[in-house]
């Protein structure tokens, strides 16, 4: 088999400072991809997840943040992976295929037999040697991670139309504004080498003749500068689109959780998920309180060995404490972030909120969202040092 | 010497800690609001009081015996049948208050908190010799009120005006009269005002004096007013009877607490905070410019500013409480949860936080 001898190749999609806009006022000081979700940076939970594959050569992550951003992490994170982790910065966004396209000399130094491309913002479990079993069942030159979601919210990704039978993706439209289907990309692929074949065909045919293509009418209006650019190529419509139902493309589903990290108030759930998860996978991360002196945790709640938590203190469900945080006495924590350096005095009470890098919670003081995660203002956020 | 209060009716306004009690029993800085009128009567020699009331619950009965007994005085109820005003009920208490002695009557307004200058009221009914002395305080807003129009040297009274649109004076009616027997010959057994009826009259024959009322006053009868009260109270007793006041490191201004409650530590209490008998604060609560009624039970790493909680209710731990909350009777707000002036009536669970203010059935 060819995977057993070959190497095989990651790749982290993670944006850049334009993007993710949503993310504010977060994302002033630090890199979306770089906030933490229970206790870890956003990109480290698909970064760990690659552990999963099998003769791993090297990680990538493509985006268009300034090299600086990225180059503490990425040596911090190599050393403790053992696996080399690598940014590479587009200097201008190429789209999510043209990026891989741009790059793809790199990508194929080590001969890689299956690439495996993650979007930075998704949220999930990554079953990614489960995937690479079925990839390499089917022998397409790609396959998608699929999930059957409800019908309302299907219309916010990329829906796929698949054949129950052979799990071959026969059709794939990108936030339609009619129903397509329930089944919706997650933004995790397995390809082989000859999608840069592919890529390049897209890109060439461009430049021959214009493309008869279905836009929507949002994207009508971004049309005329972004179609210039023959080498802009995003993955889901130019690429996977015409590809569908010509026996190339492949899907696999999952039936575990799956949420995409747009905004903060997603990010709290998105902890609160990988926090469960940790029951499983990392137990000895999720704080456990049987100490005599320690404070009193209820459900998941993660928190860095450099916090100090004073015993009176009630943490939990769903808490991740950073760094060098402060928790007071009688302090009371449900459903929030609190980030690097943080002091929450006496007797105070944060729920459901995000609180900022070096912010002071004064005694007493209440901060609470309501709770309700897709609601755009369902969560307080304080900035950095508030 | 005599004296009548008029208490009126049902006290809609103090819902819902009306509607567990009658308004004269409704505690103030940990006393029935009406003992505080009644103990100023009895200190300067009042030996009979008449209560005029409009509806008469039993239970006011036998607390009035208790004061009765206690304070040595004698009250009586004088009832009104259907509504007669404010002076009407004069005329009915007609045969109480007038003896055969010639003695002036005190009149006094139950809802009326203050510094009661009763004896002062009595030397200058003495000095001006007319027939009718009433008590006036100065207000920065005088349009919301009846103002009275008077003389400043003399005191005498030239007229009254209700809600002026212009400046006419910034003084006005108190609730608080010393009248002699002959202003009852002027009140007829009928709905009477005595503002617009009465006291006019007698001024227009430069019978009615004004003294100004040295101390605080206020009228209690809604909840906002009943916490300024509160602090209005405290201050004046903070320069009278200080040692009646809390005192220590986790107090902040004038703080009442009465004998019978336990405060836990790393509390913060005040300024502005009564506390009743029986309750219990746990560690860690911040009370500020609230009322805790008897019996209440504030668990720990609560806060309540600017609120009244109701007898034997509870507040869970970590709640807070604040924006002009009123929690009547035996009502119970879980942990963690919040109340942005909420007005819930007795009885009540509360499971879900009030994020506006409403009233809770």
């Amino acid at each position: 088999m060819a995977s057993s001898e070959g190497a095989n190749v990651a790749v982290i999609m993670v944006g850049g400072p334009t993007k993710g806009t949503r993310f504010r006022p977060l994302s002033f000081n630090l890199a979306k991809p770089l906030f933490p979700l229970a206790g870890q940076p956003m990109v480290q939970h698909p970064i760990l997840a690659c552990k999963k594959i099998p003769n791993l050569a090297q990680i990538y992550l493509i985006g268009f943040y300034e090299e600086r951003d990225f180059t503490l992490y990425v040596s911090a994170i190599s050393n403790e992976l053992k696996v080399p982790v690598r940014y590479l910065r587009e200097e201008k966004p190429h789209g999510s295929a043209g990026g891989l396209y741009y790059f793809r000399d790199l990508l194929m130094e080590e001969n890689p037999v299956n690439i495996f491309v993650m979007n930075c913002d998704v949220c999930c479990s990554f079953p990614l040697s489960d995937m690479l079993a079925a990839h390499l069942k089917y022998k397409g030159i790609g396959t998608l991670l699929v999930k059957k979601v409800s019908a309302e919210s299907a219309s916010e990704f990329g829906e796929i139309v698949a054949d129950a039978e052979t799990g071959e993706l026969l059709h794939y439209a990108e936030k339609p504004e009619t129903f397509v289907s329930e089944w919706i990309n997650c933004g995790v692929y397995i390809f082989t080498p000859e999608i840069f074949l592919a890529i390049q065909g897209v890109a060439s045919e461009r430049n021959n003749h214009g493309t008869l293509r279905r836009v929507s009418s949002f994207e009508a209006l971004h049309f005329t500068t972004k179609s210039t650019q023959a080498d802009f190529v995003r993955l889901d419509q130019d690429i996977l689109t015409p590809l569908a139902g010509k026996r190339k493309l492949y899907t696999y589903e999952t039936q575990d959780f799956w949420e995409q990290i747009k905004t903060p108030g997603m990010s709290l759930k998105c902890s609160s998920l990988y926090l469960a998860q940790y029951r499983l996978t990392a137990p000895d991360l999720l704080a456990k309180g049987d100490k005599s002196n320690s404070a009193k945790f209820v459900g998941d709640v993660y928190v860095h060995p450099s916090a100090k938590i004073h015993h009176t203190a009630k943490v939990g469900p769903n808490v991740s404490i950073s760094g060098s945080a402060r928790i007071g006495p009688g302090v009371r924590l449900i459903g929030c972030i609190i980030l690097d350096d943080v002091e929450i005095k006496e007797n105070a009470l944060i729920s459901h909120s995000i609180v900022g890098w070096k912010s002071i919670v004064g005694r007493w003081a209440r901060v609470q969202g309501v709770g309700d995660y897709t609601a755009k203002l369902g969560i307080t956020i304080l900035g950095e040092d508030v | 010497m005599k004296a009548l209060i008029l208490v009126g009716g049902f006290g809609t306004r103090l819902r819902p800690l009306t509607l567990s009690l009658p308004k004269p029993l409704v505690d103030f800085a940990n006393k029935p609001m009406i003992l505080h009128q009644i103990e100023a009567l009895k200190t300067i020699g009042v030996t009979e009081v008449v209560l005029a009331i409009n509806y008469q619950p039993d239970v006011m009965l036998s607390c009035l015996q208790e004061f009765e007994a206690s304070l040595g005085i004698k009250i009586v109820c004088s009832r009104e049948y259907e509504p007669m005003g404010t002076a009407g009920p004069l005329a009915l208490a007609r045969d109480t208050l007038i003896d055969g002695s010639g003695d002036p009557f005190f009149v006094l307004n139950s809802d009326v908190i203050s510094q009661y200058p009763l004896k002062q009221m009595m030397e200058f009914h003495k000095t001006h010799g007319g027939e009718a002395s009433i008590l006036v305080t100065k207000v920065d807003e005088p349009s919301k009120y009846g103002v009275v129009v008077m003389d400043e040297l003399s005191g005498r009274v030239h007229r009254f005006v209700e809600k002026p649109q212009v400046f006419v004076g910034n003084k006005i009616n108190a609730g608080m009269y010393l009248l002699n027997p002959e202003v009852l010959d002027r009140i007829e057994m009928r709905p009477t005002s005595i503002e617009k009826e009465v006291f006019p009259k007698i001024a227009q024959e430069n019978k009615l004096f004004a003294m100004v009322m040295p101390g605080f006053w206020m009228d209690i009868g809604q909840p906002k007013d009943y916490l300024t009260g509160l602090k209005l109270y405290l201050e004046s007793l903070r320069k009278t009877h200080p040692e009646k006041l809390m005192d220590g490191p986790n107090v902040l201004g004038n703080v009442l607490v009465d004998r019978s409650a336990q405060i836990g530590d790393r509390c913060l209490i005040g300024p502005d905070v009564c506390i009743g008998p029986d309750c219990i604060i746990e560690t860690g609560v911040r009370l500020s410019r609230c009322t805790i009624m008897r019996g209440v039970k504030v668990k720990r790493h609560a806060c309540i500013l600017g609120s009244i909680i109701g007898w034997h209710s509870t507040v869970g731990q970590w709640a807070r409480v604040e924006n002009m909350t009123v929690f009547g009777e035996d009502v119970h707000l879980s942990d963690e949860m919040y109340s942005n002036g909420g007005v819930v009536l007795p009885h009540k669970q509360i499971n879900t936080s009030i994020l506006s203010p409403k009233i809770l059935m």
